[in-house]
């Protein structure tokens, strides 16, 4: 067993899903089974996902497995200097972990849909869009340079334009569509710029060439603001992909493609690449933009969490939440945790699938309705999917033995040790708040929709749990939503193999001066400050954060454990004991309200500047156009009448003999030129011993 | 001057097994026609065997530099090396495609009583290209030319009964004597002036000074002539359109890519070799002042791009179209020659290999459709792109190829060929092929929006196109779409084809 067979395992795993959505697209229309072939190919690759994680992470868990080849040779060129391209894929441990993460959803989301989508009339379709998307995800997996993470970051927007206006005759669903990618267009475009200002510092796409380029201190225009400039442009795509505040608005719209799409897309995996790209160039990252990061992270955690507390789709809560928890990530990275921020993003992909596919089981059984305000009382009729989504409930919440309550405690410690550290406490914080919230409204969505009496008689009465394949998925997702998977002991997840021996914080190759203060090589205390001084560059975060970390893990449990639980409690009293009235506390702090209940109306602002804007300039230019260039041209056709008519007698006389003679000229000339391809060989002999005297003539050159 | 013996024949015998191979196939190929008298099924397969085993022995001694049938001490009539490796094997690509068209072409099927000479003039055709391309004597060039012409000229005349047929085979006959008469005259003034017919050997002679240069330059002017003719560069491309038009589709394929490309092939060793002064580091040519080839070659290949866009802008008949449209891009190879570089050559070579399967796909499409409608006119391609999506959308990928528009291999020929030229500081030839590139969308487009927009006046029958069909038009189509996006191999294959013997 060599690394090869690694990198051909994962050259695999990433083409097997184009076979499939080509396959299934081009026989959909022919062969109505189809879909079963495309269903195949992602268990195989799930398998195949396994193996190779298996592999990596037991035979060469310290290794960066690469193969690459160069693409495009364009040698030296003026301007640029040499310019190659190359392509290639890189297996390293987030990898491995990522790809079980997408395949294993993705493989789930596929069984899910077969009995979701039934009676579709585009059935076969949507295994195919499933299918590429999947192709497209596994490409930014393994990608090892940044141009193939843009060709298959455009290729999932592509792919989730698709499957968000799958139901393309429903108006607000192409809408929907057409939102989340021009949204993403905004995002990618600094993202682009970030990529292409790389490219012309270093003549690379290759992460780690990049990377080896700026440990040597050579960094964009010999200055640290541009490196951070940099780091924030790429994190631009993430604020996009990852449906981060201010471009968050496109993600609860994206709810109108098909349930499993947004357990699949909208929540574990596609909004996840964000998160992952934002990994993978973390060690270039400088401290101001790190600290951009954070706030921007800080931002989406809050904002979405006060907007969830007041949707009554069920489907929107879900979508905030979504947006709040991808806030926790990549504030946990911009606090320097980097470590959680992929464990949370693990944990997070699979009980958020399993909350969606469970909102999508209950959608199906109340023929889909998704206002909670109509359900209620759905845990007697729906068993599997009241537990199932019960659990994803506590570990979304942070409830102790879930798998988000050691993910989740973790980025809040990271946003503790970075407070006592540099005594900003603002990330905290909102840490510890949005956790209360994440319990509140999480638990209100369980309460209405599950327990009570049920609101709507009608719906109720023909409810009925879903068939195997849909409740397959679920227990499964819901037995990764528990502790167990990752560490033995429920209260510390660094026993386990995932912290401790997987997921390993980068070498961070950002000059000193442009970290933040606690993540410099020489910034440990005086007592730890030889092994930092020894390890030097190696050294990725300071022994000080990590002992900060330490420090803070039993204190944010505890506070973490408190506000939870104090969010539960809330819940409990508003709605299930009903003990306080949820509708006079609204009346009471009404501004409050509905600023949530709005969306804190971003929609209407954007509408009124950017759509606004946009139109109005296209208005203005539409103007221009139809009056002052149109006024122009009709102007000046006025005028030609004018001088035409004028002219039309000296036309008559004069001209057309002049114009006469051209014609007759030209017919001449054409004449010429038709008998030269006579079809007379003789002619053709005659011109070529013709040219070649005139040649002879020419060319004399003495 | 060494005297000639058994020995040394034999010697150079092991550098020419491709062309052994060959030539053992054509007498197989009568053989075989001999005594399966009507049974012909078996002459594609035999000939295709021939071109395997030749391609395998191509390969095999691709590296190789060296003489064969030393005239000299130093020099020889052949010369094996990368560049004449490359165009052999280009030569027998080609060929392997055009037995596979011939087998599918109806026109070749309705004379199945004369397969067994079809073949047998291809393999000559064969046979002299091949010494084509690898010839270092003035005798030998003459020689493989006059084989190449005369069978090409039986094989542009081989369904005899149709009238347009028996025109064009008679036509090509007269030109093509008359230009390699001027060819041999120019031939035997160099003869009376160096006493030598060997290319090397005529260019140590040369560099001379008192050389008298205005004999020399003529002569050089005549045998352009009889290359000229072949490539069919303008003013001596005239019997091109009627030639390719009148010709089953399967030779004007042939004649399209495999004699175009020998003949380039011997246009860049004839002037390389003869005129050569020094190379220098960057792989720019200093040739002998004698003639300007520089300037000709461009004015040339202006000449032959403008004439054949501007020309073929006006053709309603498909063959015709791409009988033009072959003139242009004969004119663009030009360009890579002017630049006299090595890198230009590097270019053209990418070109040709990527030209051969873009046309020769055209070729087959419109033979594919010729086979079931029977006509080439660009009316009866009207509503072709739905009717038969397969044939359209392939041929519009070839087209778009043709024209170089990415992601399609077309245009990394057009790209290589163009940053030749800006290296090279030939920026206002550069804007001129520009702009012809742009008048050729023009007549490419043309031919999709009479498939793809144009209502048919009656219904366009819909027909099937056989399995064995559909996957030589994949064969042809994927190179043109994976070179487009991937061309490092191509072009690392070009790079180590550039280099001539000696040079």
């Amino acid at each position: 067993m060599t690394e090869t067979v690694l990198i051909q395992l994962a050259g695999i795993i990433l083409f097997l899903p184009l076979l499939g959505f080509i396959v299934t697209l081009l026989l959909g229309k022919k062969i109505k089974l189809i879909y079963n072939f495309e269903n195949a190919i992602i268990i195989i690759a799930f398998s195949l996902s396994v193996v190779l994680a298996f592999i990596k992470l037991s035979y060469y868990p310290q290794n960066t497995v690469v193969g690459e080849f160069q693409w495009i040779n364009l040698g030296n060129l003026p301007v640029l200097g040499p310019v190659s391209i190359d392509l290639g894929i890189m297996v390293d441990n987030i990898a491995a972990l990522m790809i079980i993460v997408v395949s294993l959803i993705s493989m789930l989301v596929h069984i899910f849909s077969i009995a979701y989508m039934k009676g579709d009339k585009r059935y076969n379709r949507y295994f195919a869009y499933l299918g590429i998307f999947t192709f497209s995800m596994n490409g930014i997996v393994f990608t090892h340079n940044i141009l193939m993470m843009y060709i298959f970051w455009e290729l999932v927007g592509l792919s989730s334009y698709l499957l968000i206006g799958f139901w393309y005759e429903k108006k607000s669903a192409s809408d929907a569509g057409k939102k989340a990618f021009i949204v993403n267009r905004v995002g990618d475009l600094g993202m682009f710029s970030g990529i292409l200002i790389l490219f012309y510092t270093y003549h690379t796409f290759t992460f780690d060439k990049i990377f080896q380029q700026i440990g040597m201190g050579h960094i964009p225009f010999n200055s640290e603001f541009w490196l951070t400039v940099t780091g924030i442009l790429i994190f631009c795509g993430a604020i996009g992909k990852s449906a981060q505040f201010p471009l968050h608005v496109w993600l609860p719209d994206a709810m109108e493609g098909p349930t499993p799409v947004s357990a699949l897309i909208h929540a574990a995996t596609m909004v996840a690449a964000g998160v992952y790209l934002v990994i993978r160039v973390f060690p270039i990252l400088s401290g101001g933009a790190l600290f951009f990061i954070a706030i921007i992270g800080a931002l989406s955690a809050f904002i979405p969490a006060t907007i969830a507390l007041t949707q009554n789709d069920i489907k929107k809560v879900l979508a905030y939440s979504t947006i709040s928890q991808l806030g926790y990530m990549i504030l946990s990275l911009g606090v320097g945790a980097y470590s959680f921020a992929f464990f949370h993003l693990i944990t997070h992909a699979f009980f958020k699938a399993l909350l969606f596919l469970g909102s999508g089981s209950v959608i199906h059984a109340m023929h889909h309705e998704q206002d909670i305000r109509k359900m209620g009382g759905l845990r007697k009729k729906m068993p599997i999917t009241y537990a199932t989504f019960l659990i994803a409930s506590l570990a979304i919440s942070g409830i102790p033995l879930t798998s988000g309550f050691l993910s989740k405690d973790g980025i809040l410690a990271g946003t503790f040790a970075f407070g006592s550290l540099t005594g900003n406490w603002f990330f905290a914080a909102v840490g510890f708040l949005v956790a209360l919230l994440t319990a509140f409204y999480m638990f209100r969505l369980v309460i209405l929709t599950f327990h009570g009496e049920p609101r709507d008689k009608e719906k109720y009465d023909h409810a009925h749990e879903s068939p195997f394949v849909m409740a397959m998925p679920l227990v499964v997702l819901a037995a990764l939503s528990i502790f167990i998977w990752y560490t033995p002991n429920p209260f510390n997840p660094e026993q386990g193999p995932l912290l401790s021996q997987w997921i390993k914080a980068p070498v961070i190759y950002t000059p000193q001066d442009a970290r933040y203060p606690f993540m410099r090589s020489d910034a440990a205390p005086k007592e730890l400050g030889q092994t930092a001084q020894a390890n030097n560059e190696e050294v990725v975060f300071s022994e000080t954060y990590t002992e900060a970390m330490h420090n803070a893990h039993v204190p944010a449990m505890l506070l973490s454990l408190f506000v939870a639980g104090l969010g539960l409690l809330f819940a409990f009293l508003f709605y299930q004991w009903k003990k306080l009235n949820p509708d006079k506390l609204a009346e009471k702090i009404k501004p409050l309200y509905n600023l949530s209940l709005n969306k804190w109306y971003f929609d209407e602002i954007y509408d009124a500047t950017f759509v606004a804007l946009t139109l109005g300039i296209s208005r203005l230019f539409a103007w221009i156009d139809a009056h002052i260039i149109d006024g122009i041209v009709d102007g000046s056709a006025s005028l030609t009448r004018y001088i035409s008519s004028f002219s039309g007698k000296f036309d008559n006389v004069v001209v057309d003999g002049l114009v006469n003679s051209t014609a007759y000229f030209s017919g001449f000339v054409g004449l010429v030129f038709r008998r030269i391809q006579t079809g007379k060989v003789q002619t053709y002999i005659v011109l070529v011993v013709f040219s070649l005297v005139i040649i002879l003539f020419l060319f004399k050159s003495f | 001057m060494n005297t000639y013996n058994l020995n040394y024949l034999v010697n150079s015998l092991y550098l020419i097994k491709p062309e052994i191979t060959i030539s053992i196939a054509i007498v197989i190929l009568v053989l075989v026609d001999l005594i399966m008298d009507k049974n012909k099924k078996l002459l594609p397969f035999v000939s295709m065997i021939g071109l395997v085993v030749a391609g395998y022995f191509i390969v095999d001694q691709f590296s190789t530099n060296s003489f064969a049938f030393n005239t000299g001490s130093s020099t020889g009539m052949l010369v094996i090396d990368p560049f004449g490796n490359f165009f052999k094997l280009l030569i027998v690509l080609a060929s392997a495609f055009i037995i596979l068209f011939s087998v599918s072409s109806k026109e070749i099927k309705e004379n199945l009583e004369r397969h067994g000479e079809y073949f047998t003039l291809i393999f000559g055709m064969i046979l002299g290209m091949m010494f084509m391309v690898s010839s270092a004597d003035l005798i030998v060039i003459y020689l493989s030319l006059e084989l190449v012409s005369l069978s090409s000229y039986i094989l542009a005349g081989f369904t005899k009964q149709t009238l347009r047929n028996s025109e064009a085979s008679l036509k090509y006959v007269i030109y093509g004597g008359i230009s390699s008469g001027i060819m041999l005259f120019g031939i035997s003034i160099i003869y009376g002036i160096t006493g030598s017919t060997n290319l090397y050997e005529i260019n140590s002679l040369i560099q001379s000074p008192q050389i008298q240069n205005l004999t020399f330059f003529l002569a050089g002017i005549l045998i352009f002539v009889g290359i000229g003719y072949k490539i069919s560069a303008a003013p001596f491309h005239f019997w091109t359109p009627d030639v390719y038009e009148g010709a089953p589709i399967p030779i004007t394929a042939f004649l399209s890519i495999a004699s175009k490309a020998a003949g380039f092939a011997l246009l860049i060793r004839f002037i390389k070799i003869t005129f050569i002064k020094s190379v220098d580091p960057e792989g720019f040519w200093h040739l002998l002042g004698i003639i300007d080839w520089k300037s000709f070659i461009i004015v040339i290949s202006i000449l032959t791009m403008t004439l054949g866009n501007f020309a073929a802008l006006w053709q309603n008949n498909m063959k015709r179209l791409l009988a033009y449209s072959s003139i242009a891009h004969a004119g663009y190879l030009l360009l890579g020659l002017a630049v006299m570089s090595n890198e230009g050559i590097a270019a053209i070579i990418i070109y040709f290999a990527i030209y051969a399967f873009m046309n020769l796909g055209a070729f087959l499409v419109v033979m594919l459709i010729a086979n079931k409608t029977g006509s080439e006119e660009l009316d009866d391609y009207k509503g072709l792109g739905y009717s038969t999506p397969f044939l359209g959308v392939a041929l519009a990928i070839f087209l778009v190829s043709l024209t170089g528009l990415p992601p399609t291999a077309g245009f990394i020929g057009k790209l290589y060929i163009f940053i030749a030229l800006v290296d090279a500081k030939m920026i206002v030839v550069a804007v001129i092929a520009l702009l012809n590139t742009v008048v050729s969308l023009y007549y490419y487009i043309r031919v999709l929006k009479h498939m793809f927009l144009d209502r048919p006046e009656k219904e366009a029958p819909a027909f099937s196109i056989s399995a064995a069909a559909v996957a030589l038009v994949v064969v042809m189509l994927t190179p043109v779409l994976v070179f487009g996006v991937y061309f490092t191999p191509l072009v690392d294959l070009a790079k180590n084809s550039v280099a001539l013997m000696g040079f």
